[in-house]
This record gives structure tokens, sequence and C-alpha cells, in this order.
């Protein structure tokens, strides 16, 4: 049985005339891993900060372990949150902040933060504010693991990591979620690479959910279709489009469906060539920029 | 997609809302050098140099009893309050946003912090007025110098020097901590709103006061007064400061 962790309904967040959040509805199932996906200034942080208490909503409502997060400090202990920005007091050294974590977080593992800085080969004693973009993200990053928090969050936590210490991240997450399985989101526009983390995708775009959806249903669901131009277009003609390029008389267009057997003997028949879409290439034909008045888009959102 | 489940997760054990508000007084505490190491670095900083003033005054034989008078007038017991005001700027502007990603509350945040100042006040009270006492009793540190009994301190014994001390001390923080909650609730516009109100009131009171020519009233009142008193305004002030931050910080959001 699955326990809803996080309830939003019409969540809002304005800042002047600007609408950072626009009326999202999501929820969030315990012990799952979710990926909150979007291009820079989404909103992605601001939908974080909310549920973490961090920021108050304009508007709508929003329910994290049963209650409104600001402020209530029975929830706030079960939720783990360092910002991709987060700020750390001028004199601290990761020493202190691994100091402090268990004072806060009740299933802080203290052996787990160590092996970890060991793993990321951070230094202890070197000021926050001297630390690299990859150090910096470490220390959120060895947080957010070791607080085994029931609601933790990682905001780009690989931010600046080499490609060693984001494959420990990723290795040790999985690892340590099997043994204490807890809610996870985390947000990234880093797609392929945590594409098989992922249990469910919630992409947001300007402030607006465009998918949410289990990452299984989205694995493969969308199909790019090349070939001669009118034959595309002929194949693809009742089908949701999300992405279109044309060179010449040559066409290739990404559809938001899975084909049947029946469609793919058809396709073969008349020389078109179908190819699987990855998670990053769905959703940047989903968030691009060229596609923003395609009423297709709409389609896949709602 | 699974089923909407409409169940409260089972709240556990409620922690004492003490533990909650005495980790942020350990978080301050966690790096000691910011409350206590560099304000008495920079007290003794200046102890030295009047020590070395001292030495170098009796060498050159000149009076030691004037230059002791002359010292009383010296601020170098003051030095580490105006760091102090950083401090409580700090507290805020930094310490509240790690404590808001650790899952503080922004009201045990404030809580801690006012626990933490007092602590502090209360500390370094007791140190000065002592120091005070010692400085009497070595004769000023067998050089006739003046650091601790100097200004108001010195004269009306220990308890006057403690209470005065600890008085300004929360004032000091209060102050800095306070008015750093008006930026993180309201930003820079709050910042400006509030100078240009500051400055508006004072030049209003200074305006009304001129025109009614209450001026030789206001300093007979404070002469009145005597130093207990003028410090009971302050602590009062350190109250008020207290208390607005503890509003103003209840909606204030991380940078």
């Amino acid at each position: 049985m699955t326990r809803t962790v996080v309830r939003a309904r019409g969540l809002t967040k304005r800042y002047g005339s600007f609408t950072a959040v626009d009326s999202v509805d999501f929820t969030l199932e315990e012990n799952r891993i979710y990926g909150l996906l979007g291009r820079n200034g989404a909103g992605k942080t601001t939908v974080m900060q909310m549920l973490t208490g961090q920021l108050f909503p304009d508007g709508g409502e929003l329910d994290v372990f049963g209650r409104a997060p600001a402020e209530h400090a029975d929830v706030l202990r079960r939720i783990c949150f360092i910002a991709e920005s987060q700020r750390y007091p001028d004199s601290f050294k990761p020493v202190h902040v691994f100091k402090a974590a268990p004072w806060f977080f009740e299933h802080w593992d203290a052996e787990f933060a160590e092996r970890l800085v060991h793993d990321f080969r951070l230094p202890l004693n070197r000021y926050v504010k001297k630390l690299s973009r990859g150090q910096l993200s470490a220390v959120g990053v060895i947080v957010g693991l070791a607080s085994r928090a029931p609601l933790t969050f990682f905001d780009e936590p690989y931010l600046g990591l080499d490609a060693v210490a984001r494959q420990i991240f990723y290795d040790r997450l999985l690892e340590d979620y099997a043994e204490h399985p807890r809610t996870i989101v985390l947000s990234t526009h880093l797609i392929d690479e945590v594409a098989n983390l992922l249990e469910h995708l919630l992409v947001i775009d300007q402030g607006r959910i465009l998918l949410d959806r289990d990452a299984d249903e989205v694995r493969g669901s969308a199909t790019t279709v090349a070939g001669a131009r009118a034959t595309v277009d002929a194949f693809v003609a009742d089908r949701a489009v999300i992405g279109r390029e044309r060179i010449g008389g040559l066409a290739s267009v990404t559809i938001d469906e899975r084909l049947n057997q029946a469609d793919r003997v058809r396709a073969a028949e008349i020389g078109l060539e179908l190819a699987p879409v990855s998670l990053q290439q769905l959703i940047v034909h989903m968030t691009g920029t060229d596609l923003r008045a395609d009423q297709t888009e709409q389609e896949v959102a709602a | 997609m699974t089923a909407v489940i409409d169940q409260q997760v089972v709240r556990t054990e409620p922690r004492s809302r003490f533990h909650e508000v005495w980790r942020i007084v350990r978080l301050h505490a966690v790096t000691p050098s910011v409350f206590f190491g560099i304000p008495w670095i920079i007290l003794g900083g200046a102890w030295l140099v009047m020590v070395v003033i001292g030495i170098i005054a009796g060498g050159a034989g000149a009076d030691v009893e004037k230059m002791g008078e002359g010292m009383r007038y010296s601020w170098a017991v003051l030095s580490p309050q105006w760091y102090l005001v950083a401090v409580g700027v700090q507290a805020i502007g930094l310490t509240l946003s790690f404590a808001l990603g650790f899952g503080a509350t922004r009201r045990d945040f404030w809580l801690g912090t006012s626990l933490m100042f007092g602590i502090v006040s209360v500390l370094n009270a007791i140190a000065i007025a002592t120091l005070v006492q010692l400085e009497k009793a070595t004769d000023g540190w067998w050089l006739g110098i003046a650091m601790f009994d100097a200004l108001w301190y010195g004269q009306q014994g220990w308890v006057v020097d403690f209470y005065t001390t600890l008085a300004f001390q929360l004032f000091v923080l209060f102050i800095g901590a306070s008015v750093t909650t008006v930026y993180m609730r309201w930003r820079m516009r709050g910042m400006m709103i509030l100078m240009f109100g500051t400055v508006a009131l004072v030049l209003a009171v200074v305006a009304i006061a001129t025109f009614a020519e209450s001026w030789p009233a206001i300093f007979e009142w404070f002469a009145d007064l005597g130093t207990v008193g003028v410090f009971s305004i302050v602590l009062g002030l350190a109250a008020l400061f207290a208390v607005g931050g503890y509003l103003v910080i209840r909606r204030a959001t991380p940078r």
C-alpha cells in the first residue's frame, strides 16, 4: 500500500508580475524516486523550496506528511533539502556541517557520511566558501544521503561533480535506497544520466507541469520516424507529433506514441526508419522553445 | 497511477521543544570563534595596545596618574561591540538559510538565536565586570592604565558593571539580528523603507524638541536617570528588537 507523502493542488508562487510556479497539481507517493526535470528557471527549485517550507506559496493547497510544511517542526524534521545554492555560515567547514547534521536528522548515519567523504575525497577542513563547485555539491549529496530523511531532495546534485563522483552518487543512492526505502526527489537537467534511476517523472516548464508519468511508461513511448518528407508526413498524420525537423526532402518527426507491430511493419514497407527516443530527447522536444507555439505540445501536457 | 490513499503518515514521538531550540544554540556554537574567539581577540589586542602605551609612558616618566585619567575616555573596552553587530547580522543572514535547509523552523531558530545571545551576553558581562575589578585591584595592571575601568565602568561596583554590559551586549546583538530579519523578509525594499523611516523619525523628534525648546529638559531627564536608568532603556530597546525580530522572521525566506 502506498501512502501519499506530498499533495499539491493549484500550488502557485509569484514574484511580482512573474509567476514562477503556476497552479501545479501533483502528488508524491512514499518510497519512490522522482525526477523533477526541466530547464533552468523552469521552477524546479521554487517547487522544492515550497515543499520544504522555505518559501510560502501564494496560492493553492500543499500537504506534506499531512499538513502545510512551513513552520511545522514535525513535518520539517522528516525532510532533507540542500539547495544547489545553499548558503553556509562564513566560518563553516564541511566538518561543521557533518557535526551539526545529527542534531537535525534523527536517522543520520555518521559512518555512512564518513565513507562518502572518503569516496568523494572531500576536504573536511577547508572553509566551505573555498570549496570548488564539485566539492560543494558533494557536501549536499553527503548530507542528503546520510540523513536518510523520509523525504529527501537533491537539487542539481551533480553540478561540478566529475564522472567518477557522479557514478559514486548513483551507486550509493541505489544501494542505500534498497536498504532504507524513502521518497527521493532528484531535480536535474542532466536527464539521460539519471534516467535509469528514476521511477516517476515530473517535467516542469515555465512553472507548469508538462508531464507526470511513470518512467517506465515514458521510456520507449516516443518514436522518431525518418524518411522522405511526404511519406513521413502521411505516416504521422493522425499521431501526436512532438518534434519535427526537415532537411531538404527529408523529414524526421518525433511522435509521442508507442508503435504496434502492424505500424512497424508498414513503416518498414514504405521505407521509413524508426528509432527510439531517449528521455532527454523527449524532454528537449517537450520543453524546447522552437515548439512553444505548437499545438501538439499542449496535447502532450494534457 | 497509484490510487491516492487518504491517510496521514503516522507521527513519530514529538521531541521536546527545548531540544529543537537548543540545537540552534549548538549550531551557533559549532564554530566558537564567531561568538567567543574573535571578540576576545579584539579585546585582548586592545588591552595589549594599552599595556604597551602604559609601558612607554611609564618609561618616559610621564605622570601615570594623569595618563590613567585620560584613558578613562578611551572606548577600548567597547572595541568588540562593533564586531558583535556584524555577528548578529551574520547569524540571520547566513546561519538562518543554513538552518532552514536543515529543517529548523524560523520560530525555533529565533528562540535559539536569542538564547545564544543571552548566554554570550551573560558570559561577557561577568567577564568584563570582573576585569574592571581586577584592573582596579592591580592598580591598572601595575602600570596605571585604565582600559576596563573607563567610561561609566568601575564607579558603582560589580553589579552595575555587569548589568550595563549585559544590557549593551544584548542591544548590540539584537539590533544587528533584527534589522537583518527585515532584509530576509522584504529584501532591499524593506531595508530602504526601514532606513528612511528611521531617519525621518529621528529628524521629526529633533525638530519637535528644537521647536518646543525642550532640549534642556531632555538632558536633565537623562542626567536624572543615571547610569542604571539609561541602560535600563537600552535593555528595553534590546527586548523591543528581540520581539520585533521574532515577528518579522516568521515569514522570512532564505537567500
